[in-house]
């Protein structure tokens, strides 16, 4: 059957762009396994750069998220990583945040038009990832020069000690506190998901910090949020006949290689690598950011820039995201090797040691 | 031993995962303009794009892990088991030096 699509719409494949989006897909499953988000964010600038409009690249991208995250999740769960009572706590209040978050776009953009979002879509992606990647990265140096273990951080144990009704339990990941302290840190998660794409940035660290617990538990737990909001976005987004089929399932053909290898390699690798990726990425994103930052301040009229200068800081803007991407699938797998080599040696070293 | 059914099973578990991944994407591609033009009407056409990615994470993602599985890279169990005996190895000693 021969149906002629709506090329304003839905762009002709190359196998150029099929490799790219497989590849992009693969490397983003890989991260996402490994610390519960942070492989989408790539994927819509980068379907946007093969001419997929705005919309259709979200709207795909989100298609690919959640059976990806669904499938991460029951993986990691196999292992007793994911806390499913904390993840859908989570995820309720990150559904009023993702209303909020859209909400405020809607309004900024009627406001100050296309490059007006785009500032503060970039503003809050640079803010954002500044303090708390910092944050994160500084605490994964820390505690890899101790013992490698997580320690609950002071703010969660006193958080924890309050008890303001209704106090929840979540059994896995071993945290007693109160329902209230959880609804601000999956509001500020929809919120982000709703303006970066990423509410992981937010959720996982939030999780840690805010909530107490441990990384791996966060990262795993993370996954079900993803799920139920990018489901939700997904029917939204599919209902208004965005979502193009053949990039969600060339996305997903990566994606779920490299969820499933990204969930593995958390078994193998030690707790505090998944706050050293997650730190990295965060802080080279918001180098990429802050590059694209130009752009839209000359389409606003508040800076004045040559245009080959803007272009020539967009183009580089691109690709330190994907070398953000790069970068974390490199350390995570570099990190898998060793883990894997030291456990080969000790087997050796113990089958010796036995004879 | 016990290793090497397991690889064993998950490559074929693997090959057949990998034959239904293969058919639906065929499916798909082959009739990729239709396909997309009826998955993008919106409406209850929504349903579509949805039920195809449940099946293809089936599918597709049950082919990703037995390919791992096969390849030998699977997920590290043993700590547990290994902290279980080291608790009980005290005990052991304390009676032989009693």
């Amino acid at each position: 059957m021969d149906v002629a699509l709506d090329t304003l719409k839905f762009i002709d494949l190359t196998t150029s762009s099929i490799i790219f989006l497989f590849i992009v897909g693969f490397i983003g499953g890989l991260v996402s396994g490994f610390i519960g988000s942070g492989g989408a964010f790539v994927l819509t600038p980068g379907m946007m750069s093969l001419g997929v409009p705005g919309t259709v690249a979200v709207a795909s991208n989100m298609c690919h998220k959640f059976p990806k995250a669904l499938v991460g999740a029951i993986k990691r769960f196999r292992y007793g990583q994911v806390d499913i009572k904390l993840g859908l706590v989570m995820a309720a209040s990150a559904g009023i945040g993702v209303q909020v978050g859209i909400k405020i776009q809607n309004h900024i953009l009627e406001m100050w038009g296309q490059a007006g979002s785009n500032l503060y879509v970039s503003v809050s992606f640079v803010a954002v990832l500044v303090i708390v990647g910092s944050y994160v990265f500084y605490d994964a140096m820390k505690s890899s020069k101790n013992t490698g273990a997580d320690v609950t951080p002071a703010l969660a144990k006193r958080l924890q000690s309050i008890e303001l009704w209704p106090m929840i339990t979540f059994k896995t990941a071993g945290v007693r506190i109160s329902l209230w302290f959880t609804v601000p840190v999956g509001f500020a998660t929809g919120m982000l998901a709703a303006t970066i794409a990423v509410g992981g940035f937010i959720g996982v660290p939030g999780m840690i910090y805010v909530l107490g617990a441990g990384g791996l538990v966060a990262s795993a737990s993370e996954l079900v949020i993803a799920f139920a909001m990018g489901l939700g976005g997904t029917i939204n987004w599919a209902m208004h006949g965005m979502v193009d089929i053949r990039l969600t399932l060339i996305i997903l053909a990566g994606s779920l290689l490299g969820v499933q290898l990204g969930a593995i390699g958390t078994t193998l690798v030690r707790e505090v690598m998944i706050k050293i990726v997650m730190g990295s990425i965060m802080l080279i994103v918001a180098v990429s950011r802050a590059l694209a930052l130009p752009k839209y301040l000359v389409q606003l009229g508040l800076m004045d820039t040559a245009p080959e200068t803007v272009a020539f800081m967009d183009k580089a803007s691109f690709i330190i995201m994907c070398a953000a991407l790069t970068l974390g699938a490199v350390i995570i797998l570099g990190a898998m090797f060793k883990a894997r080599r030291a456990n080969a040696r000790l087997e050796q070293e113990e089958a010796f040691g036995q004879a | 031993m016990a290793q090497e059914v397991t690889k064993k099973q998950a490559f074929f578990r693997m090959i057949g995962f990998g034959v239904a991944s293969a058919a639906v994407y065929a499916v798909v591609f082959q009739h990729a303009s239709a396909v997309t033009e009826v998955f993008s009407r919106g409406g209850v056409y929504a349903a579509a794009p949805i039920a195809t990615v449940f099946l293809v994470s089936y599918v597709h993602g049950g082919f990703a892990s037995n390919l791992w599985s096969a390849l030998g890279i699977t997920a590290k169990t043993q700590t547990k088991t290994v902290k279980a005996t080291q608790t009980k190895r005290p005990e052991v000693r304390a009676t032989l030096n009693a």
